[in-house]
């Protein structure tokens, strides 16, 4: 106790070191990806580079709206700007989507922990993304494109429900375009103009080409359904369940591992997490519920 | 620093506190029980009470705060952090209480610190004082070390007079921190302790360890080894098949911090302020994110977490027990479901 009372003369408490408070955020433009989502580029007033890691996320403040824990889909190798892929799925969001460029909006973060790229480096990139999972994903793939020369081989399994609900398609040709890479695309429901692969997103594993498990990464992000299945997936081609890394969704309302909203087992998501390895989500029963 | 204090003595302090400016919180009779209030004069103090129905953790972590302001009107961001200005004085708490605010201490001062809680701790002063005895059947301190206060308090009274039944009228109160001297030195409150009075002490606390048994059949050492064995038990569905989900326990607990962070506009909704609230994790949607999707929908699933919180994981992450054993999560549970009860089913299982 006496510590903490150190620690309030330290700080010199009186508000200004909140971890509450925001820091500014200009929008500079906005985009329609889908019916429900768009992509929001941004950067902070105040002149700082996010400096975030793929993976981490960021909380999105609207004044009179509240707050939301969102993914940062750009690569950090954009240092000027960051870009987050919001969908209208409540409060916070709606009103982000009804905000236009020159906007200002609350920022908290980077927070939690991302990918772990300078040890993923070296190696080749399974990528495997289930709907609203390729926002955050998109972060890791664009830095890997932009660090080519450090990474092996890439192949990106992307599914969604249908062809319209598919996310960043204007950047398919360029993926497609980088050398050693494929990526291979199935929604659960096609229409009539959906030439590609159909049904749920582990028809692609049998698709897949041969991959070396011996130096092979993965990166899983898509809902709690999905994940489950693409997990045993990479089981199955022998990858070493520390090299597969999986981001999980909570409600973080507090972003510091304390308001409890984002706990699994004895976990605070937006401390440990969102990114985990396989590994570690075998002690957290909690991760498949 | 010890001082001879009386009843009289504390109440009298307890003005000089007001008169200073401070906010002064303690235990007050309201019909047959005992709440933590803020009170406008000593006298309405009570030192010797059973136990208050709310933890006096809302003085540090109230139930809804302002975390800060903002205005809209603009296109720029305008928020302004608010800084809690009350750093209160509470005099009369117990042991399991301190211990609580002991482990928010840590909590709210480990990792990303805590403006808001540790603004109001900062400046505030804790004046315990000891039980004889268990203040009710439902507590079970004793098996969770709640009983001996380790911390969170700066001054400790113990009763020299009194005991079961009787209202002690004299304590021996010793600093246990500088702000504790500082509180015992203003205005010299008391006098100085004479042998029989340090005597009647020992004697008191003598009697306190031989007043206290434990209800746990096995010792708390061994609960988080229990829990480890008992995540798939039976018991929880059997258990929560009862529960209501009306997060009572998470209400009246002394170490439950969770909370929800919310915008609420004023009228014109040109203006308003973000709040923090207590939020309860056996509470319906307490694991419910965007969307819709809810990770912990069944009540077992709800009423394991708390228990795994209280029993393991908080003495995994803190290095104290999430629960000090004050019983009042079985006093106000609706549906009668007891966590001493839990804890001795599952050892019986395990």
């Amino acid at each position: 106790m006496p510590e903490v009372r150190a620690m309030a003369e330290k700080l010199n408490v009186g508000g200004q070191g909140s971890p509450f408070a925001p820091e500014e955020a200009e929008i500079l433009g906005v985009a329609d990806l889908t019916a429900l989502e768009k992509l929001f580029k941004l950067r902070l007033t105040g002149g700082r580079s996010l400096g975030h890691a793929p993976g981490q996320f960021v909380e999105v403040s609207v004044p009179g709206f509240g707050e939301a824990p969102i993914s940062i889909c750009s690569s950090p190798t954009q240092r000027e700007i960051f870009e987050l892929c919001v969908r209208k799925a409540g409060t916070v969001t709606a009103a982000l989507h009804g905000l236009k460029a020159g906007d200002r909006i609350g920022v908290r973060g980077p927070m939690g922990r991302g990918f772990d790229v300078e040890e993923m480096a070296g190696n080749d990139m399974l990528f495997v993304a289930g709907g609203l999972g390729l926002a955050p994903l998109r972060s890791l793939i664009n830095y890997v494109f932009d660090r080519r020369e450090r990474f092996g081989k890439v192949w990106i399994l992307y599914g969604a429900k249908t062809p319209q609900e598919l996310l960043f398609t204007n950047e398919f040709d360029a993926w497609r375009k980088q050398p050693g890479t494929e990526l291979m695309l199935t929604v659960d429901r096609p229409d009539e103009n959906w030439r590609g692969t159909a049904g749920v997103i582990t028809v692609l594993f049998r698709k897949l080409p041969k991959v070396d498990p011996k130096r092979t990464y993965v990166a899983v992000v898509g809902p709690p359904v999905m994940y489950k299945f693409v997990l045993l997936e990479t089981l199955s081609l022998k990858i070493p369940r520390n090299r597969i890394f999986c981001s999980l969704e909570r409600h973080m309302r507090c972003g510091v591992g304390r308001c409890g909203h984002c706990q699994i087992n004895n976990v605070y998501v937006c401390k440990e997490g969102p990114v985990f390895r396989f590994s570690q989500m075998e002690s957290l029963p909690e991760s498949f519920a | 620093m010890e001082r001879v204090v009386t009843a009289k003595d504390l109440a009298a302090l307890a003005d000089d506190m007001l008169r200073a400016g401070r906010t002064v919180a303690g235990p007050v009779r309201r019909k047959e029980r005992y709440f933590y209030e803020a009170v406008s004069r000593g006298a309405d103090l009570a030192f010797d009470f059973n136990y208050c129905v709310y933890s006096p953790r809302s003085f540090f972590f109230p139930p809804g705060e302002t975390l800060l302001t903002y205005s809209i009107g603009t296109n720029e961001l305008n928020v302004a952090p608010e800084a809690p200005r009350t750093s209160p004085v509470i005099m009369g708490v117990h042991p399991c209480d301190c211990n609580a605010i002991g482990l928010l201490d840590a909590v709210f001062g480990s990792g990303v610190p805590d403006d808001h809680y540790l603004a109001r701790r900062k400046d505030s002063v804790v004046v315990a004082v000891d039980c004889h005895g268990p203040c009710d059947p439902t507590a079970f301190c004793r098996d969770m070390g709640g009983n001996e206060a380790q911390e969170g308090f700066d001054v400790m009274l113990t009763p020299l007079n009194g005991g079961k039944g009787q209202a002690a009228e004299r304590y021996l109160a010793a600093a246990a921190t500088e702000r504790g001297r500082e509180l015992l030195a203003y205005n010299k409150v008391g006098k100085e302790p004479a042998r029989a009075d340090r005597d009647a002490a020992e004697k008191f606390r003598e009697a306190k360890a031989a007043n206290f048994s434990r209800r746990l059949p096995y010792a708390v050492e061994k609960l988080p080894a229990i829990l480890d064995r008992s995540y798939n038990s039976l018991l929880w569905q059997v258990t929560a098949k009862r529960c209501y989900s009306c997060g009572s326990c998470n209400l009246v607990c002394p170490t439950c911090y969770c909370f929800t962070v919310k915008d609420v506009p004023d009228l014109s909704c040109a203006s308003g302020k973000r709040v923090r609230e207590w939020d309860g994790c056996q509470l319906q949607d307490f694991a419910t994110v965007a969307g819709g999707h809810n990770f912990r929908p069944e009540s077992s699933s709800r009423l394991r977490h708390r228990i795994f919180r209280k029993g393991k994981w908080i003495k995994e992450q803190q290095g104290r027990m999430g629960c000090v054993g004050c019983g009042r999560c079985d006093r106000a549970c609706t549906a009668k479901i007891s966590v001493v009860e839990i804890y001795t089913q599952l050892a019986e299982e395990a």
